[in-house]
C-alpha cells in the first residue's frame, strides 16, 4: 500500500517536476558557456591548440621547481568587470627537495650550454643521483619527470604540424627551444568610457 | 549648441539598430529635444520608412555631401514632430559615396543648431560602421540576447574602445523574451551584461507591436499602452540624463505555474 502511494506521490511530483528538470543544461546555461570560450578566443586570439600548447609549456617550466597535477592544472580567462586575467591553477602534488631543484637547473645550464655534450652530462646527472642518499625516490621523479617531458614533445609537436609552422628544433630540448609564438594580447580595456551617453 | 552625436550601432544586422534609431530619437523630440536621424545605411535605406516618410525624400545624405544642395535642404521634418528631423540615405549609391571626414563634417554642422544628432549605422564593421562612427562621441550598442549578437557586440564595443571620439557608450538589450529567460531558455538581462561587461541603457521586450508600427511608419514610442514603447521612452529619458529604473518584464505569474513551482520544490526537499 505504502509503495503504491510512493509510487503514485513520484509520478505527480515528477509530472510537475519536467519542466524543471531541463534547467540542469539549460540552453541558457549552454549558450553562456560556449559564448564565454568563443569571447575569449576573439578577444586574446588564442586558438583552444594554443592555449593547449601554452599549458604544456608553463607545465614544463613549473614542473622543474614543484611535483604538480598535471591532469587538473586547470588555465584559463576570467572577466572580472574591466579586466581581463588568465587564470592558472596548479594542484601541487609535493614540494620538491632542494636537491632535486637544483638538479634540474644544473641539468637545464648544462644542456644550455653545449649541445654536443649533451649526452655526456646526462650521464654524469645519472651518476650523481646514485651517489645520493635517497635515490630510490630520486630515481622514481627522475622518471616521472622524463614523462612529462615527453608528453609536452609529443603535444607541442602535433600543435605545430597542425600551424605548419616551426617544428624543428623543439624533439631535443623541449624546454629551451619553444618559441612564444603569441602572448595574450593585453586585450581591451574596457569601463574607461563605459560612463556616458 | 553643442548637440551630443550618439551612433545607434550592432555589428549584426537584424537586431534592431533602425527600429531603435526612429524610437530614441522620436522619443528624444518628443521630450522637446530638437533631433535629427542621420541614415548611413547607404544602398540599404530603411529609417524613412520606419518613419513613415518615404514618400517625402528629395534629397539624400549623399546630395548633401557631392553639394548638389545645402545641410538644411535634405533636412526632412517629421510629419507629427517638428522638432525631429531626419536625413536618408541615398537608395541607388554604395557605402564608399560618403568619406568618414565628410560625416564628421556634417555632424559638427547639425551640432550647432540640434540637441541631439541620432546615427544610424549599419551593419558590419566595414566602412559604413566606420563612416557612422566618424563623428559620434557617444554610442549606443545594440544587441539581442542571441549568441551571435552578442558576439558582435563584443567585436563592435572592442573597436569602438579603441577610437578616442567615443567618450561613452552603452549597450540597449533588445527583443528580450522574459518567458524564455523565466524558462531558461534564453540567456538573461544579467548574463548578457556580464558577457560583455558593459553598462545598459534600456531593455527592450520582444514586441509584435513592433511589426504593426513599422508597416504603418509610426515610431511605437507613440504608442502609450505598448510596452516596447514605455521602454524606448525610457531609454530616451536615461539618455536625457534621467535616473528611471528598468521596467519590470516578467509578466504574472499564473495559477498553474504557481502548483508546478509548489511541487517543484519539494521534490527537491524529498
Amino acid at each position: 500500500m505504502k509503495d503504491i502511494f510512493a509510487n503514485l506521490y513520484n509520478k505527480v511530483t515528477k509530472f510537475f517536476h519536467q519542466a524543471e528538470e531541463s534547467t540542469d543544461t539549460s540552453a541558457k546555461d549552454v549558450a553562456c558557456n560556449r559564448l564565454k570560450l568563443v569571447l575569449m578566443q576573439d578577444r586574446t586570439n588564442l586558438s583552444p591548440a594554443i592555449m593547449d600548447r601554452m599549458k604544456h609549456e608553463l607545465i614544463d617550466l613549473l614542473s622543474k621547481y614543484v611535483e604538480l597535477d598535471k591532469e587538473l592544472l586547470d588555465l584559463s580567462f576570467e572577466q572580472e568587470d574591466s579586466q581581463m586575467a588568465l587564470m592558472l591553477s596548479i594542484p601541487v602534488i609535493r614540494a620538491k627537495e632542494e636537491s632535486e631543484i637544483e638538479e634540474l637547473l644544473k641539468l637545464e645550464e648544462e644542456v644550455s650550454e653545449g649541445v654536443s655534450e649533451e649526452i655526456d652530462s646526462d650521464e654524469e646527472i645519472d651518476d650523481d643521483e646514485t651517489t645520493e642518499d635517497d635515490n630510490e625516490e630520486e630515481d622514481s621523479e627522475d622518471s616521472e619527470d622524463s614523462e612529462v617531458v615527453e608528453e609536452t614533445t609529443t603535444e607541442s609537436e602535433n600543435i605545430t604540424e597542425d600551424d605548419s609552422k616551426d617544428k624543428i628544433e623543439e624533439k631535443t630540448e623541449p624546454e629551451e627551444n619553444v618559441e612564444e609564438e603569441k602572448k595574450p594580447e593585453p586585450s581591451k580595456k574596457k569601463s574607461s568610457k563605459g560612463a556616458q551617453v | 549648441m553643442a548637440g551630443r552625436v550618439i551612433v545607434i550601432t550592432s555589428g549584426k544586422g537584424g537586431v534592431g539598430k533602425t527600429t531603435t534609431s526612429a524610437n530614441i530619437g522620436t522619443a528624444l523630440a518628443k521630450g522637446g529635444n530638437k533631433v535629427v536621424l542621420i541614415d548611413t545605411d547607404i544602398g540599404l535605406r530603411n529609417l524613412d520608412l520606419l518613419l513613415g516618410l518615404e514618400n517625402r525624400i528629395v534629397y539624400t545624405l549623399v546630395d548633401v555631401v557631392e553639394e548638389r544642395c545645402k545641410l538644411k535642404q535634405a533636412l526632412v521634418k517629421d510629419k507629427k514632430n517638428p522638432n525631429l528631423s531626419l536625413l536618408a540615405a541615398a537608395q541607388t549609391r554604395d557605402k564608399s559615396a560618403v568619406s568618414q571626414e565628410q560625416l564628421k563634417d556634417i555632424c559638427s554642422q547639425l551640432k550647432e543648431d540640434y540637441d541631439f544628432i541620432i546615427v544610424d549605422c549599419p551593419a558590419g564593421i566595414e566602412q559604413g560602421f566606420q563612416n557612422a562612427i566618424a563623428g559620434a562621441s557617444e554610442a549606443i550598442i545594440v544587441t539581442t540576447p542571441e549568441m551571435s549578437a552578442v558576439r558582435d557586440a563584443d567585436r563592435i564595443i572592442g573597436l569602438l574602445e579603441a577610437r578616442e571620439e567615443i567618450e561613452g557608450y552603452k549597450l540597449l538589450l533588445n527583443r528580450v523574451r522574459p518567458n524564455l529567460i523565466e524558462a531558461n531558455d534564453m540567456m538573461s538581462v544579467d548574463d548578457v551584461v556580464e558577457i560583455l561587461s558593459c553598462e545598459l541603457i534600456g531593455v527592450i521586450p520582444e514586441d509584435t507591436g513592433i511589426i504593426t508600427s513599422t508597416n504603418k511608419g509610426e515610431p511605437i514610442v507613440n504608442d502609450e499602452e505598448a510596452m516596447a514603447g514605455k521602454a524606448y521612452r525610457n531609454v530616451a529619458r536615461r539618455i536625457m540624463g534621467e535616473d528611471v529604473p528598468l521596467l519590470d518584464l516578467t509578466e504574472p505569474k499564473g495559477f498553474l505555474d504557481k502548483i508546478k513551482a509548489f511541487f517543484a520544490g519539494l521534490k527537491g526537499k524529498v
